[in-house]
């Protein structure tokens, strides 16, 4: 469970996130929307203890994210906005490598790079290095990686941004997984079909601030409107820096 | 809250971070070329420069052809020519602008005998010689040197000669006899000579980790792998033990690599030649290994900083490639004019290090009090290092860049 009260950050005389709060339970989908500078990365930087925050707080299963930054991140596993890998290493050393920063045993964490890798089918390239990979397949790199300690919340940063039809729909159903075994996923998009089609909670983000929260139904009907993106553009204003 | 705490001061939990952060980089950058160049070219080039570069100047020095004079005007002094002949020496006969000639380099020097030189010579007056030199060209300095001798043993054979036709004893016409006693010992000479050594071995230490710590460093920020490896539960403190431990490694094993490269290459250097005699036994290379390795620990630690504190990796290259050059400034400096040790500039990284290594390969016993008074500043220099780099590498606009927005 992921619990985000009154977040506020700024950078210089630049407010990134001027007042942020939502909840995010074990077993939903739950989505960050919002225009491209509203402030998602900032907020979900701010869950991986890599950034503090001026006020406000956030924790992840109860554990302060600024006091206990080590188990807060063992109980999270992120996909950041930085994809970085190592071209010199293979896609299943990247993913020993944070398994080992875990402190996993090698062969629990064999078993569970293997898994990874099948799950993503990523199986046949497990043994290449990551240099001139595609867009997609660093991703899935960078996915595989990120949920290697198997944590109860899962954090991603734009999942989809980058990738084509068939990228899209492995990592889509690999978040329905993670649902359906009860985990706490969040994920930050500017893509009104991609939220739509995964969330089960909403929260819009415009300009810093959480303009509206709930389903997609709630949301439609707050706005008295019949489509997603036209209540979407009806709350915060403006559908500017908005895909479809 | 305390058992977080406990865990961050478990030294077993510490250690483990940072040999899995060590591991991957030694890993990564054995299959790195340009790692493998940095670390490896400088250590073989070294000893075999030194070789080149001593075979050609015993050479230089022991020039073993006969020494041959053009001469203009030989049969203007067949006695001068003859005694020539006698010591071993040959000529060619040489005609038109002997400065000419010289100048252009179609002659190395040439002799000028004058039409004057049997009238003055038989009258008993100094015969004139011309002597066209080009003193620029150091390679013929040598020839030179052995004629002007031959020409004064000459000129001083005939002039006792004829003070004894006099009944006068020559010596009365040398009012000096100077003789030369070289004091500098075979070691010392050979220490002035070899101080491309010690400058080798210095930037060995650096450039051996240069591109590890650049690319782990620089190279992590640059690629966007930071922040995800920073997102692991490992303190920034761990994930720098362990950089710096694989750049340490690197920085080693290129000072080992030169430092056999040169035990095998010295016997193979004519030193004898030079009159010097090269000491890098077991014995010494322990004590540069002594000297040297707490600069590596420093020097990684340097490295690092700068890579960090680069926006990127080209950047980072252009402030380590600057670094390199205070070793090798400090070892040529010292090598024209070595000062007295004092105990301030041992305890001056580098300069330190760069005395004692003198001392070292010069032969002279260890100072192990000395030794240990550099290593122990090197260290404390590379704590500070370590400490500042850490401090850096948990920041804001460090991990993100400096529009950490959106």
């Amino acid at each position: 469970m992921i619990e985000v009260k009154s977040l506020h950050k700024r950078f210089g005389s630049v407010v990134a996130v001027e007042d942020v709060s939502f909840r995010a339970e074990d077993g939903v989908i739950t989505g960050l929307l919002g225009p491209n500078g509203a402030g998602k990365t900032t907020t979900l930087r701010v869950l991986s203890t890599l950034i503090n925050p001026d006020r406000g707080s956030a924790s992840i299963d109860g554990l302060d994210v600024a006091t206990r930054p080590l188990e807060v991140r063992r109980a999270l596993g992120m996909l950041p906005d930085a994809r970085g890998l190592y071209p010199r290493l293979t896609a299943r050393e990247h993913i020993h490598y944070f398994g080992e920063l875990h402190g996993m045993d090698l062969p629990t964490l064999t078993t569970r790079a293997q898994e990874l890798l099948e799950m993503l089918e990523m199986g046949q390239l497990a043994d290449r290095r990551v240099d001139g990979f595609s867009n997609g397949e660093r991703t899935k790199v960078a996915l595989c990686r990120a949920l290697v300690h198997s944590p109860q919340n899962i954090v991603l940063d734009e999942p989809t941004n980058g990738l084509d039809v068939m990228s899209t729909r492995a990592v889509r159903e690999l978040l329905r997984m993670l649902r359906a075994q009860g985990r706490c996923v969040v994920f930050s998009s500017h893509v009104m079909q991609e939220v739509a089609a995964l969330c089960d909670r909403i929260v819009i983000v415009a300009r810093g601030r959480v303009v509206a929260e709930g389903t997609a139904d709630e949301l439609k009907e707050r706005a008295g409107k019949e489509s997603l993106e036209e209540a979407f553009v009806t709350i915060i204003g403006s559908g500017e820096g908005l895909l479809q | 809250m305390s058992a977080q705490r406990d865990e961050r001061r478990s030294l077993g939990f510490f250690v483990r971070g940072a040999r899995v952060v060590l591991r991957k980089e030694v890993r990564d950058h054995l299959r790195d070329r340009r790692s493998l160049m940095s670390a490896m070219s400088m250590p073989l080039l070294g000893p075999l420069l030194v070789v080149l570069m001593f075979t050609v100047m015993s050479k230089m020095f022991h020039d073993d052809r006969p020494l041959m004079i053009p001469i203009r005007g030989a049969e203007h002094a067949p006695n001068l020519v003859a005694f020539l002949e006698r010591t071993g020496a040959q000529w060619k006969p040489a005609t038109g602008d002997l400065e000419a000639q010289v100048r252009m380099g179609k002659l190395d020097f040439a002799l000028d005998i004058s039409e004057e030189y049997p009238k003055q010579f038989n009258a008993g007056r100094a015969a004139e010689l011309v002597l066209v030199v080009d003193d620029s060209r150091t390679k013929t300095a040598v020839q030179i040197r052995r004629l002007q001798s031959l020409l004064r043993g000459y000129s001083g054979q005939i002039g006792a000669l004829r003070l004894m036709a006099r009944g006068v004893s020559p010596e009365l016409a040398s009012a000096l006899k100077l003789e030369e006693i070289n004091v500098s010992t075979p070691e010392k000479t050979a220490a002035a000579l070899l101080s491309m050594v010690p400058m080798f071995l210095l930037m060995c230490v650096f450039t051996g980790g240069m591109y590890l710590a650049i690319d782990s460093m620089a190279g992590e920020r640059e690629r966007g792998s930071l922040e995800p490896l920073l997102i692991n539960p490992v303190t920034c403190a761990q994930v720098i033990l362990g950089k710096w431990g694989a750049v340490v490694m690197a920085s080693c094993v290129s000072l080992s690599t030169v430092l056999a490269g040169f035990m095998l290459a010295l016997p193979h250097v004519p030193l004898q030649d030079l009159g010097a005699r090269a000491q890098l036994g077991l014995h010494e290379a322990l004590g540069v290994a002594l000297v040297l390795v707490p600069l590596a620990f420093f020097a990684s630690a340097l490295q690092m900083l700068m890579a960090l504190f680069a926006r990127t990796y080209k950047e980072a290259q252009t402030y380590l490639s600057l670094l390199m050059m205070i070793p090798s400034i400090t070892a040529a400096m010292l090598s024209i004019s070595p000062p007295e040790g004092k105990l301030w500039m041992i305890l001056v990284p580098v300069l330190g290090q760069t005395l004692l290594l003198n001392d070292v390969l010069r032969g002279e016993p260890l100072r192990l009090a000395w030794i240990a008074a550099a290593a122990g500043m090197a260290l404390l220099a590379t704590a500070l290092a370590a400490a500042a780099t850490t401090r850096m590498l948990g920041q804001e606009k460090i991990v993100f860049g400096r529009g950490a927005g959106s």
